[in-house]
């Protein structure tokens, strides 16, 4: 092909020299070059451009004139290829020529032609440059021409521009990047995590998994990916398990295993674990996470060791309470009994003041007997087994009412009581809040010529809510944070007898049933005291009785 | 009914306090039964006294009406005097009347289980304690009727 590619001008000198049957041959063969010649002379698409030996444009094509921007007559005989090319390009290009060829080769067109006039096919990427100074990315292919002793008489460069496959390139090496962004975001979100994840084929076979994995295990994710699942944890036959429940049921939730690390190292891990399929919706495998809860279950172990001790604490302090009220008795009793001894043998020898004085110890020997008495009850109440039970409060109510009126038959107290929700709860217990609750309502409102009481509840945001208000004494409440304490009193023994250990031991009472109690009042305006009981549950009952 | 002045009757009384002690033997007094009470100091004491060897003892068990033990005493605790005592033939019988200031509801159950025929909280206030000691010592030297008493 190459060879039937020549000069215009020496194809016409050959035509003229040409006679007889040869003539015709050439004449022939003429109109055949002719119309090839036309063919790319005309050809909008590639850009031909024919130069001489020295390089200087002999030839450019239409296609080179619509690539370039040049008409022909602007650079025929004028510039060479190399003018229109990028000058870096170029000196590149006889840089890397040199290097391959090891020959000096100069920048400028020898560079853009050097393997062709070698013989040697040469096709390359070239930036050219358009008369307006914008450049395009073609791909050209250089030819030498030559004559009939095979001397070289010029070059052929052809050329198409290559701007639209480079931006199809552009375009996938855009899109190619963005493709590895996501791999490697998707990765990094696996390696990131805190949990060791981990998929595996649907016989448990570690498909992939993530460094936490590698640290669980002591093991790269080569040695992983490939090996069973199971073989990584102390109970094997639980970790093939779990794997089976997964497929089974498409996900487990926090389930247990104890890992072991090639070094012995073992780590209590919980698994959540799902199915996971392909775009098809096959089944792929389970992906599972693990999350190291040795810390947890340590602390578990700690927080139940405290609550031993605790309870332990608390149950010698029930001990101690008993015992040192119980040994207090004694010589209270002594007290009492010797200083009635006195009075009774030597009374006559007292004047009223001195009887005054051992009456006041006695009443105070007896005074402290009521407080040890209480305190008892109070130690009790915490030590008392409950038995939880449906409680009728609306029955209690009325029963704890009518003995409060047989106490007080010439008082004149009116009570309100509203249908109260039922509860749950130990019934004596339960009893002994309404006994001290509306005995405080009777206590306090002695003073009031016809007194009244109210009592009320109901249910609310999961709890039986319940109330007796009164309009007694009152009391102030910058001092409510008194109200629940042991031997706390708001008001003077003088005004109201006790001892201070009612509304605590309601207290202690409530918070063993998981309830709460407030109270609010105003100085001789009344007094309301709240409390709340949570709404029984089906099978509630065994875990509330042992606390 | 019996006649006080045709036989010797006999308390023990099993108590570590000396107040206390004191105090039931006035009262007593008040109930006119002093002469017949006989202290002891703790269970081990009590014991010795009532299941010991030689004549000595076995005299004391049978001129015996009525023991007045208390629960927390040294040495031999008084459920564990309780248990000897029914344990023993001679003294299976004995009225023990379980005098002591447990309120303790286990104390109760566990006094009564051995066997106690009564259970008295010794109340703090002497009018009170005073009263409820005249009122057992009448009850149990003069009204109760124990095996063997004759008429």
């Amino acid at each position: 092909m190459t060879k039937e590619i020549h000069d215009p001008a020496i194809l016409t000198s050959t035509a003229e020299a040409a006679t007889g049957r040869a003539e015709v041959q050439r004449q022939e063969a003429l109109i055949k070059t002719g119309a090839l010649q036309d063919a790319i002379f005309n050809s909008a698409n590639f850009s031909s451009i024919a130069t001489d030996a020295q390089g200087v444009i002999q030839i450019f094509n239409v296609g080179a004139e619509r690539m370039l921007g040049y008409a022909a007559a602007d650079v025929v005989n004028k510039i060479t290829p190399a003018d229109i090319s990028d000058p870096q390009e170029v000196v590149a290009r006889a840089k890397a020529l040199s290097a391959e060829l090891e020959t000096p080769i100069t920048p400028g067109f020898e560079a853009l032609v050097f393997k062709a006039s070698r013989g040697i096919e040469d096709i390359y990427e070239l930036t050219y440059i358009r008369k307006d100074g914008t450049r395009f990315p073609a791909v050209v292919s250089v030819t030498a021409l030559r004559d009939a002793q095979d001397a070289i008489i010029g070059y052929l460069l052809i050329g198409t521009d290559n701007t639209a496959r480079k931006q199809v390139e552009e375009e996938q090496k855009v899109l190619d990047q963005r493709l590895r962004d996501q791999q490697f975001y998707t990765r990094s979100l696996f390696e990131s995590n805190i949990d060791a994840l981990m998929a595996t084929d649907p016989r448990g076979i570690i498909s992939d998994c993530n460094r936490q994995m590698e640290v669980l295990t002591g093991c790269t994710r080569d040695e992983l990916i490939g090996s069973p699942f199971k073989n990584y944890f102390t109970d094997q036959e639980r970790a093939e398990a779990s794997i089976k429940q997964v497929l089974s049921e498409k996900k487990i939730t926090n389930y247990e295993l104890t890992a072991r690390s090639r070094d012995g190292k073992e780590t209590t891990v919980s698994y959540n674990a799902t199915t996971f399929f392909d775009r098809e919706r096959r089944l792929q495998g389970v992906f599972a996470a693990a999350r190291d809860i040795t810390e947890r279950i340590a602390l578990d172990l700690v927080l139940k060791q405290k609550n031993a001790e605790l309870e332990s604490a608390n149950n010698e302090l029930e001990d101690f309470a008993y015992s040192v009220s119980h040994d207090l008795r004694a010589p209270l009793r002594a007290i009492d009994g010797f200083s009635r001894k006195v009075v009774t043998n030597y009374g006559e020898r007292l004047d009223e003041e001195g009887r005054r004085l051992v009456q006041v110890v006695r009443d105070n020997a007896q005074r402290m007997g009521h407080l040890i008495d209480n305190l008892l009850a109070f130690s009790r109440m915490g030590r008392r087994e409950l038995v939880l039970q449906p409680l009728d409060m609306d029955a209690m109510v009325t029963g704890v009412v009518d003995e409060l009126r047989a106490a007080e038959p010439t008082r004149s107290i009116e009570f309100a009581c509203a249908p109260l929700p039922c509860a749950r709860g130990d019934a004596a217990l339960m009893r002994q809040v309404w006994v001290n609750l509306l005995g405080n309502a009777v206590k306090f409102s002695r003073r009031r010529p016809s007194a009244h009481i109210e009592v009320g509840g109901r249910t609310q945001g999961g709890e039986c809510l319940y109330w007796v208000k009164d309009d007694g004494a009152g009391f102030d409440m910058q001092y409510a944070g008194k109200l629940f304490g042991v031997f706390q009193r708001l008001h003077r023994e003088d005004e109201f007898e006790g001892v201070g250990c009612g509304l605590a031991i309601v207290a202690r009472i409530l918070q063993r049933h998981h309830g709460r109690i407030w109270g609010e009042g105003k100085p001789d305006a009344g007094a309301t005291m709240h409390f709340a009981l949570p709404l029984a549950q089906a099978g509630d009952q065994a875990s509330e009785a042992r606390t | 009914m019996m006649n006080t002045k045709e036989q010797e009757l006999q308390i023990l009384l099993v108590e570590d306090n000396p107040a206390d002690a004191e105090m039931t033997m006035d009262a007593l007094r008040l109930g006119r039964q002093v002469n017949q009470v006989q202290w002891v100091k703790d269970g081990a004491e009590a014991l010795e006294l009532l299941l010991g060897r030689g004549d000595e003892s076995a005299a004391a068990a049978r001129r015996l009406r009525l023991v007045l033990l208390d629960l927390r005493l040294p040495r031999v605790d008084g459920l564990d005097v309780l248990r000897a005592l029914r344990a023993d033939e001679r003294t299976r019988r004995l009225p023990v009347v379980v005098l002591t200031s447990s309120h303790e509801e286990v104390d109760v159950v566990r006094a009564y289980d051995l066997g106690a025929n009564s259970y008295l909280v010794k109340p703090v206030e002497s009018e009170a304690f005073m009263a409820a000691m005249v009122e057992l010592g009448l009850y149990w030297m003069l009204l109760n009727k124990a095996p063997g008493d004759t008429k």
